[in-house]
């Protein structure tokens, strides 16, 4: 969402040093959406707009002590991480990360007791994704079907492939395990390859 | 021996390299042979690269908007008095 004035990060960064209200401008409308899946694996959609917020305003202070040893997404998601978190430790509210099963109840129905495939994938996608995402009903079906998986499973797809976040990154911010982080993502790809499926043999989503 | 099922338990793994050398040889010997668990592999690795172009992540215009007020109303409060200029 880079517009032609838009700063590179450097700048950005230090344009917010200065307190510069059009950098602030250009870095919430860059950041909020990310720091929003962050805030919504942690708390209701409702107090994650309120902690985002609160998060934009200490960040007029706390950009100076912003050292650059991370990215300024990375930093942001983390100040949003910890202020959740600490929302939390009050709360005592448990986080499900718990899928003791690697595949999907509908994935896993698709193979022979044997292990072999009963129901194979019946096309094969396209091979862009660019291509596949220019039809706008699929994007649309992509959006229905992401606001339906559980926030945890959600947070760590958008975390890993939107926002392209290292593992431990991802790990650090949503204070998840590495092999939980391997079977939410596993579980909400799987989600996802089984609606595109469906759109591609069914036109519908 | 892997079988499809154990094979499609850890494609994302695979897909990633999260797999050692020996789990990923095997599955590189499975999918030679099965033409089934190409397809699955093709069409997984598709599924994450469509959240990775996808701008997901979208809130509300009015979410934006709600927040650039306040930080704008913060910076506000946070200016020195003695600034006339302007
Ligand atoms: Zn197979």
């Amino acid at each position: 969402m880079s517009t032609p004035n838009a700063l590179d990060e450097q700048n950005l960064i230090e344009a917010l040093k200065r307190g510069d209200q059009s950098a602030f401008e250009q870095a919430v409308s860059e950041h909020t959406a990310g720091m929003m899946s962050v805030a919504r694996f942690y708390v209701d959609p409702s107090s994650a707009e309120e902690v985002v917020q609160d998060c934009w305003v200490t960040v007029i202070e706390a950009i100076q002590r912003f050292e650059g040893r991370s990215s300024l997404k990375t930093w942001l998601h983390r100040i949003v991480a910890n202020r959740c978190k600490n929302r939390l430790r009050t709360s005592n509210r448990e986080i499900n990360t718990d899928f003791s099963e690697a595949l999907e109840p509908e994935l896993d129905n698709r193979f022979k007791p044997s292990g072999r495939w009963a129901t194979p994938p019946r096309l094969r996608f396209d091979e862009s994704a660019d291509a596949l995402m220019e039809n706008g009903a699929l994007s649309d079906c992509l959006d229905k079907h992401l606001g339906q998986l559980p926030e945890t499973q959600r947070s760590a797809l958008i975390l890993y492939e939107a926002h392209q976040h290292k593992s431990e990154d991802v790990c650090n911010i949503l204070d998840v395990s590495a092999s939980n982080l391997r079977v939410m993502l596993h579980r909400a790809r799987q989600k996802i390859f089984l609606m595109v499926e469906t759109f591609q043999e069914t036109g519908e989503c | 021996m892997l079988m499809c099922r154990d094979l499609a338990g850890i494609a994302s793994d695979y897909i990633d390299g999260e797999l050692g050398f020996g789990k990923s040889l095997s599955i590189k010997v499975h999918l030679m042979m099965c033409k089934d668990c190409r397809s699955f592999i093709g069409n997984l690795r598709m599924s994450a690269r469509l959240m990775q172009g996808h701008s997901s992540a979208r809130v509300d215009g009015d979410v934006i908007d709600r927040i650039q007020d306040r930080v704008t109303a913060a910076l506000e409060e946070r200016k020195p008095p003695n600034n006339p200029g302007q």
